[in-house]
């Protein structure tokens, strides 16, 4: 057969410099796009600022206030959730719509490079996110770190890639980037009203409470907190995060095209 | 490499799309530094033709090599040696040219430096602009510096200048002798006649889904007994260009 200047080429792959430099554009597209940039960082802050300082007097355990143990776990859990289910499943629609992923497919760049570019700068948004919340949080407000500082950080871990997961659905079955942008919203208000976005689920009707236990948000929120509080981190809403990571690779495995 | 072994070899290629049949029956082979144009009006299977050989699409049937490699089996192999031109491909639409034209010679071991590749575009003056702001003809520029980012031995262009203002459709052409120059092999699909004639040392005239004629430009005008390419054009396939140009 005629493959004899075929085997002339080497095979070669992008490596770490050329990972950065796609690092280094997802992230100027990230902060040129304002509402992206600005929205998930902004909001939750804005519900720090509105229900921290009514939450600094009640002591509920172990010396941590109903801040450290409710506000806090619902604001960082809000971080993670709307760059993980809205903004990331909104950029993959966008590029898969647009051609983009189809014209680095024809560059030795693989859609894994392109994904996990955007899973780095994700994961960068979420830290400045969670980081400013904590700031604001511990120097205006007086608040106190978690008794469980690993175990904290553990959960956190595992409700972004829950997060991720969940978006990953989003990206997998939305048509359009606009239809992923609302898709994602829906999903992240339900999950999120029904885990304690908008108060205590205490307040939900029985069935509703207990579905949004499992559910990534209100599980991430019960977990942190338990964590914050220094009281044991209950199997449940672990098995809810973990189903989630599992649920998503799953129909995202399935269902997600590149083109 | 033996000189005999053709650059690109496309053996019965067929490619239907659900109840369309894009590609009916095209064989196709280049030569190690040859410039083979793809001629036909829209819809005659020339977009599908290279897509298959740029590896976008899986032949139904049919055999494609590229320098002795399988464009689906040996992607990685191939992607350091082809470069591709996509005629509606899209770029990350808030990146300036300069970012886009540093991410894509990223992808590559040795690639071309920014400023030649600019250079060799004329987008120099735009390197700060955002891509979404540059015109229509500068798109399609940048386009093709990022098709040649990676020193290329086998470029594939779909619509070369297409959209172009007739000063940046010389400029392009000149790059593309430049090219051929360096020994590049050159597929080049277009509706251009002059740009064909000026370019190509043969064309492949393409018309549903089949290769109707390939011949040196000087060859297909006299095999139709024609005057000109154009005429050539209409009396091997009954359709002019112009209309869907």
């Amino acid at each position: 057969m005629t493959e004899a200047h075929g085997t002339l080429v080497a095979a070669h792959r992008p490596g770490v410099r050329s990972l950065l430099t796609l690092v280094g554009c997802e992230a100027k597209m990230v902060m040129r796009d304002t509402a992206g940039l600005v929205v998930p960082l902004g909001l939750p802050l804005l519900i720090l600022l509105t229900s921290a300082s009514s939450a600094t007097d009640q002591v509920v355990v172990n010396g941590r206030t109903a801040l450290d143990v409710f506000v806090l776990p619902i604001v960082l859990t809000m971080v993670v959730a709307m760059i993980g289910i809205v903004n990331m499943p909104s950029f993959l629609a966008y590029y898969r719509r647009s051609g983009i992923l189809r014209r680095l497919a024809v560059t030795p760049a693989s859609p894994a490079m392109v994904l996990t570019a955007q899973a780095i700068v994700g994961l960068v948004q979420t830290i400045i996110g969670i980081t400013g919340a904590l700031v604001v949080a511990y120097v205006v407000f007086g608040a106190n770190p978690p008794a469980h500082v690993a175990t904290a950080l553990g959960v956190l871990g595992l409700t972004m890639a829950a997060m991720y997961a969940t978006g990953m659905i989003v990206a997998a079955v939305a048509p359009t980037p606009n239809s992923a942008v609302a898709i994602g919203l829906v999903i992240f208000f339900i999950v999120g009203a029904l885990g304690g976005m908008f108060g205590g689920r205490d307040a939900l009707p029985d069935p509703l409470a207990e579905i949004g236990g499992w559910l990534p948000f209100g599980a991430a929120v019960e977990a942190l907190g338990a964590a914050s509080a220094g009281t044991s981190v209950e199997v449940a809403p672990l098995l809810g995060l973990g189903g989630t990571v599992v649920v998503g690779a799953v129909v995202a495995g399935l269902l997600f095209r590149w083109e | 490499m033996t000189s005999s072994e053709p650059a690109i070899l496309a053996e019965n290629l067929a490619k239907s799309y659900r109840r369309t049949r894009a590609v009916a029956d095209v064989s196709l082979r280049v030569d190690n530094g040859e410039t083979m144009g793809v001629l036909g009006t829209n819809g005659a299977g020339k977009t599908t033709t290279v897509e298959m050989i740029a590896g976008l699409r899986a032949p139904d049937r049919g055999r494609i090599r590229v320098l002795g490699l399988d464009p689906r089996r040996d992607r990685a192999r191939l992607r350091q040696v082809l470069g591709v031109q996509l005629q509606d491909a899209y770029l990350h639409h808030a990146l300036r040219v300069v970012e886009l034209v540093e991410l894509y010679r990223s992808f590559y071991p040795a690639p071309r430096s920014t400023d030649e590749l600019l250079d060799m575009v004329d987008l120099t003056d735009q390197r700060r602009t955002i891509f979404e702001k540059l015109s229509g003809g500068q798109k399609q520029r940048l386009s093709i510096a990022l098709a040649l980012a990676g020193r290329p031995r086998v470029v594939i262009l779909d619509e070369l200048t297409t959209g172009l203002d007739p000063a940046a459709r010389r400029r392009m052409w000149d790059t593309i002798a430049r090219l051929k120059a360096d020994g590049v092999t050159v597929l080049l699909v277009s509706h251009a006649m002059e740009e064909v004639e000026r370019l190509c040392d043969r064309v492949a005239v393409i018309d549903s889904g089949r290769v109707l004629a390939l011949d040196t430009p000087a060859g297909l005008v006299a095999r139709a007994g024609a005057e000109s390419l154009d005429d050539a054009f209409v009396a091997l396939t009954g359709k002019s260009l112009e209309v869907s140009a």
